[in-house]
């Protein structure tokens, strides 16, 4: 029997998607297992963890993206957490607006403006000093690093910042609010989508990512373009301080130490290429669910927390591997 | 159709590596008459200066039927949490409970996410020997809400959510006894020492408590030992031998060092036996060392005449302890104080005979 136009459109379509998106296979693979076999997954109090903790590293996973999109990285991202929760927390818990009707805003806004400044110097260090990002990211962590230790432990003698203000933590979603956090993180995903996929500054974050010198000469705004990439992925991780923070309740210097590689393993196992022009935030947030589902299943399964750390290795090294498979086929198929 | 080949190659590396690793939940289950009686209890301190009452003793006829409890622990890196981990896990499986363990790799918000997910799994009380005192209370205000019982393993909530029972020891009566019966025979010898004094993490209540427990001394005794440097190791090693090295530099005549922990005791070795100073008790160019934790390493440098005391916590005594409660709360039992104090032993060259074998790091050292 043979299939109507539209219907050999419809499986075209199909085809596309899987092939465009692998990791969505993966995705219901391992979803539909956790339904079937892991105990205890499909309750509510699990599924509510599993999107929390999904938006523990999604937000901050978005703005790495612009910058993998480039071609770079962003050590700085983590440190940004760090620094941001501590000054948020001082804001909300220890300064004079503390008490204040202001401590809550202006401790968000605090922490969301400790990741533009972390990310404008590092923009500047890379478009006006030439610096590659990884250098200048990897200093501006360091600093970020070192003042939200020092801080913390001139602000408070136990290095955490306590006594924040308890309806700060609804933006983490205690108290039956589960809604401010899904908004939160909705909306950044469809704001960055947009931004990505609608606008004159999308497609020259593509076109710069693909080859910037080619961009030069069309006319692209380039460096412009690569400092709004950095402001933007520090902005994004202040904005993930602010939940981070409120997660935990505390401002925590150590806050970002660890989840680097969890950011990266999302963006990379996503589909976005390491070699930037590739990708994009709809991959990392893909990349994100996996991660997270990952964890999930594992830490359910009781599964040694030895492994946990091998196992994403290998997955980021078999995603780098493809990454890279695939674009020597394409150079060998031009040439 | 490349891309789509590899991921499910990576997914069978995923699901071979899950089947291979994961803990089937086998009912922790012995015969009580094939175990040990009794667990042992944590001890009254050899130095009686401590005030707080003793931790009460387990009585090692606890039955937990088969209840599942969490496990959440920091971070196994150092012989105090290694033994202690052991002794929980011996303790549930005499109590026949199901231990389910999670590490955080030093990560405090993992560990909160791991919480997070042992409360979904159900388990009926939670033993967490926290990453971070403040950030943990996050965590246990969820476990508390959840109405499971949270116990605190050595490391205090600093907050206002308070836990369930929290064991600990007495960081700054130890610390101050240990450091005291250094300065007691220095007096008595005439001698007088200048000081580099090691802090842990600004984050941990216990190194908070022990460097303040070292400082009512240190701040009573300044004709005795001189501070002239102090270094902040963040519990790491490397951190701690790199300012070793930097205060020996400036500080060429330092002859005694002061650390909160035996975690500290190599990068302590190693920076002493690069600059020729590891050198035993009566040795030209011996430098004194006051410890604190009383793990193998520690009791081995008493042991061999390379330090003059070490104040013991009791790593095993703690961990059997925790589990027991652990059974005693989900059963809806109360202790009377929700702190239950280990006044420590201290290990001294004068009591070698009485204390030193009672210690939990001594057979190792032995």
């Amino acid at each position: 029997m043979e299939l109507s136009a539209s219907q050999k459109q419809l499986s075209n379509s199909v085809k596309s998607f899987i092939f465009d998106n692998p990791i969505l296979i993966l995705i219901i693979i391992l979803f539909v297992g956790a339904c079937l076999f892991v105990p205890y997954f499909l309750t509510p109090v699990n599924l509510q963890n599993f999107v929390l903790q999904g938006i523990d590293i999604l937000i901050v996973a978005i703005g790495v993206t612009f910058v993998v999109l480039n071609g770079g990285i962003d050590f700085s991202s983590t440190a940004i957490l760090s620094l941001g929760s501590v000054v948020g927390a001082y804001v909300m818990a220890k300064s004079p607006l503390a008490s204040t009707p202001w401590g809550i805003p202006v401790g968000i806004l605090s922490m969301v403006v400790v990741g533009g400044l972390v990310g404008s110097l590092n923009g500047i260090s890379v478009v006006v000093f030439k610096m590659p990002s990884f250098i200048s990211t990897l200093a501006s962590m360091m600093v970020a690093n070192g003042l939200a230790v020092y801080m913390a432990s001139v602000v408070s003698e136990t290095a955490a910042v306590n006594g924040l203000p308890t309806e700060f933590f609804a933006i983490a979603g205690v108290g039956g609010k589960l809604l401010i956090p899904v908004l939160i993180s909705t909306a950044s995903l469809l704001f960055t989508y947009w931004l990505l996929r609608y606008t004159v500054f999308g497609r020259r974050v593509f076109a710069t990512g693909t080859n910037p010198r080619t961009s030069n000469i069309s006319g692209i705004p380039v460096k412009r373009t690569i400092f709004m990439l950095m402001l933007i992925s520090g902005l994004f991780a202040g904005l993930e301080a602010v939940y981070a923070t409120a997660r935990n309740q505390s401002g925590l210097p150590s806050l970002g130490d660890k989840v680097f590689i969890d950011i990266i393993a999302a963006i990379i196992i996503g589909g976005t290429s390491i070699f930037g022009g590739t990708g994009g935030v709809k991959q990392t947030f893909y990349g994100v669910v996996f991660i997270t589902l990952l964890n999930n299943v594992v830490n359910l399964l009781g599964v040694d927390w030895t492994i946990i750390g091998l196992l994403k290795g290998i997955l980021v090294l078999v995603a780098a591997f493809i990454d890279i498979f695939s674009k020597r086929l394409e150079l060998m198929r031009r040439w | 159709m490349r891309k789509v080949i590899f991921y499910v190659l990576a997914l069978v590396v995923i699901l071979g590596m899950i089947g291979c690793t994961v803990q089937t939940p086998v009912p922790t289950t012995a015969p009580a008459s094939t175990q040990p009686t009794s667990a042992p209890a944590i001890q009254p301190t050899a130095a009686p200066a401590a005030t707080q009452p003793p931790a009460p003793a387990t009585t090692g006829a606890i039955d937990g039927k088969g209840m599942k409890v969490g496990l959440s622990m920091d971070s196994l890196e150092s012989a105090f949490w290694i033994a202690n981990e052991k002794a929980i896990k011996a303790q549930a499986v005499k109590d026949n409970v199901q231990l389910i363990e999670v590490i955080a790799e030093g990560d405090a918000n993992k560990q909160n996410q791991q919480i997070e997910n042992l409360i979904a799994q159900g388990v009926k009380a939670i033993i967490i020997s926290p990453k971070d005192g403040s950030a943990i209370e996050a965590a246990v205000q969820k476990a508390k809400d959840a109405k499971i019982p949270v116990l605190m393993d050595n490391r205090p909530v600093q907050g206002n959510i308070m836990p369930d029972l929290q064991v600990l020891s007495d960081n700054t009566a130890m610390a101050n006894q240990a450091l005291q019966w250094f300065v007691d025979k220095a007096k008595k010898e005439g001698k007088t020492y200048k000081a580099l004094l090691l802090i842990g993490a600004l984050s941990d209540q216990n190194a908070i408590e022990r460097k303040a427990g070292h400082m009512a001394v240190l701040d009573a005794n300044k004709a005795v030992i001189n501070v002239v440097a102090q270094v902040p190791s963040e519990w790491k090693q490397d951190v701690a031998l790199a300012g070793i090295q930097n205060a020996f530099q400036a500080n060429p005549d330092i002859n005694l060092i002061i650390t909160p922990s035996d975690f500290l005791l190599p990068p302590i070795t190693s920076a002493l036996q690069q600059i020729d100073k590891w050198k035993k008790i009566g040795e030209a160019g011996h430098i004194a060392l006051v410890t604190f934790d009383g793990d193998e390493n520690g009791m081995s440098a008493l042991k061999n005449g390379y330090s003059e005391v070490d104040a013991a916590q009791s790593a095993d005594g703690t961990g059997f302890i925790l589990v027991d409660w652990a059974v005693k709360l989900a059963n809806g039992e109360k202790p009377a104080k929700v702190n239950l104090l280990d006044p420590g032993k201290i290990a001294t060259l004068d009591n070698k005979d009485t204390v030193w074998a009672t210690i939990w790091g001594w057979a190792g050292a032995k």
